[in-house]
């Protein structure tokens, strides 16, 4: 018996995943980032002070969507990418 | 369960349907409720219904991924639908598509909603579309499948797994399937689609990510006054989404409830503008630390009150139903929007 997979789909042009090379936790920057839910600073503070025990924190930084239901606008992804090399992600709710 | 994502055919030895659904189950291609095999044979009979439709698709979130026009016939084949039925999966899935829908925040929110497909229109009744009593529920092909379909496309193509990228707290029935048609024949205002700027002779399907109806009984009320005063102080709910989430809302009036406000002189216009007026949560009604969390985002009361909608355009109201005076209010995710999309039919 033959079936179509239902799963079935192909990635967009484009999408390709673009390696970016080696990270050195202990220096390079960080961006703590906030899905904008309750909690989320708490956990990322939290996160920083965990960090300040074994690197310096002068280039971690936060940044945050504009709305908990939206997806963060490009402008803001682009300008964490350009800013930072690591970004730590809080998924509060 | 195998990895077959990159083939879009696949030879089975399956003896039988109990194999093949449990086959599909461990595939995690399932709601739970048996499926059709979408065979080869099915789903070419699904292409070539949606032959007036050859626009691409954009990719589905969470997933992100082109959908082929045969692997979304696969799941309308599963879900159970005829072949005619699928120009109305495809709208539904353009609607859910637009940007404004958001489509990745609704399947990834733990919030319960699911996306409400309703049908206006001449196809409501040339596919059978139950508008009439009982239009929520059961008993109906074409709104217990198309509304199925979409769900299975959103799971497989999509990837929106419950528990794993959709984040649904609790979950709803809604989420099996959540289609119904417009009760245009009994409506004493003009066609839902028709207001929106569409042709009456077009069929289109609006779709909103939204709760399953809440239901508003008011059998007591003889005026317009009475059934409003019911209607608004049903939707000023301070547990709702749209209490902060800041998003449309369905108001679906059973025929009773409809031809009341309509003898007593209510245009949908003043309707809407009358609702997004009354329907309000006092703020003694909303916890000390929830009003502290809303003010930290940007949303303040109006007043002592929180509106349910941003603007009047974001009440949308419609008639639905049978016999009887109880009314349906839907309301939506918050971030998100009510899209209509015309459905492309063969010429």
């Amino acid at each position: 018996m033959r079936i179509i997979n239902p799963s079935f789909g192909v990635m967009p042009a484009g999408s390709e995943v673009l390696a970016s090379g080696a990270v050195d936790w202990l220096k390079d920057p960080i961006v703590l980032f906030s899905n904008s839910k309750p909690n989320a600073r708490e956990l990322l503070d939290g996160l920083k002070a965990k960090l300040a025990t074994i690197r310096g924190i002068d280039n971690i930084g936060y940044a945050q969507k504009n709305s908990a239901s939206q997806a963060a606008p490009a402008e803001t992804l682009a300008e964490v990418a350009q800013s930072y090399r690591i970004a730590l992600l809080a998924l509060a709710d | 369960m195998n990895d077959f994502s990159s083939s879009e055919v696949i030879d089975l030895d399956i003896p039988d349907s109990e194999a093949w659904n449990d086959f599909a189950l461990a595939q995690g291609w399932s709601d739970g409720m048996p499926l059709v095999m979408p065979t080869e044979a099915a789903v070419a009979r699904f292409t070539a219904a949606a032959r007036g439709d050859n626009q691409t698709f954009a990719p589905i979130s969470p997933r992100q991924v082109v959908p082929t026009l045969a692997s979304l016939a696969a799941n309308a084949v599963m879900a159970g639908c005829k072949p005619e039925y699928f120009p109305v999966v495809l709208a539904a899935l353009r609607g859910v598509l637009s940007p404004e829908y958001n489509l990745h925040g609704t399947l990834a929110t733990t919030h319960p909603c699911a996306p409400m497909i309703m049908v206006s229109g001449p196809l409501r009744q040339a596919l059978d579309i139950n508008c009439g009593s009982n239009c929520f529920g059961q008993g109906w092909r074409a709104n217990a499948t198309i509304g199925r379909a979409l769900e299975l496309i959103l799971l497989n193509v999509g990837g929106a797994r419950p528990g794993v990228m959709d984040r649904s707290t609790q979950g709803s029935p809604a989420k099996f399937s959540f289609c119904f048609g417009e009760n245009e024949e009994v409506s004493p205002w003009a066609p839902y689609h028709v207001r929106r700027g569409f042709a009456a002779t077009d069929s289109v399907v609006t779709v909103m990510s939204g709760e399953a109806p809440h239901n508003i009984n008011d059998h007591g009320s003889t005026t317009a006054e009475g059934v409003l005063t019911t209607i608004c102080e049903s939707i000023a709910q301070p547990g709702s989404n749209l209490i902060y989430g800041k998003g449309p809302y369905v108001l679906v009036l059973g025929p009773e409830h409809a031809e009341t406000l309509h003898r007593d002189g209510w245009t949908i216009e003043a309707l809407r503008e009358e609702v997004f007026r009354r329907a309000r949560v006092h703020i003694s009604r909303v916890s000390k630390e929830n009003r502290e969390s809303y003010a930290s985002t940007g949303r303040h009361p109006d007043g002592d009150w929180y509106p349910m909608s941003p603007t009047v355009e974001d009440i949308h109201i419609v008639v639905a139903g049978g016999p009887g005076k109880h009314s349906a209010y839907i309301p939506s995710f918050g971030g998100t929007a009510v899209c209509s999309v015309r459905v492309a039919l063969p010429a």
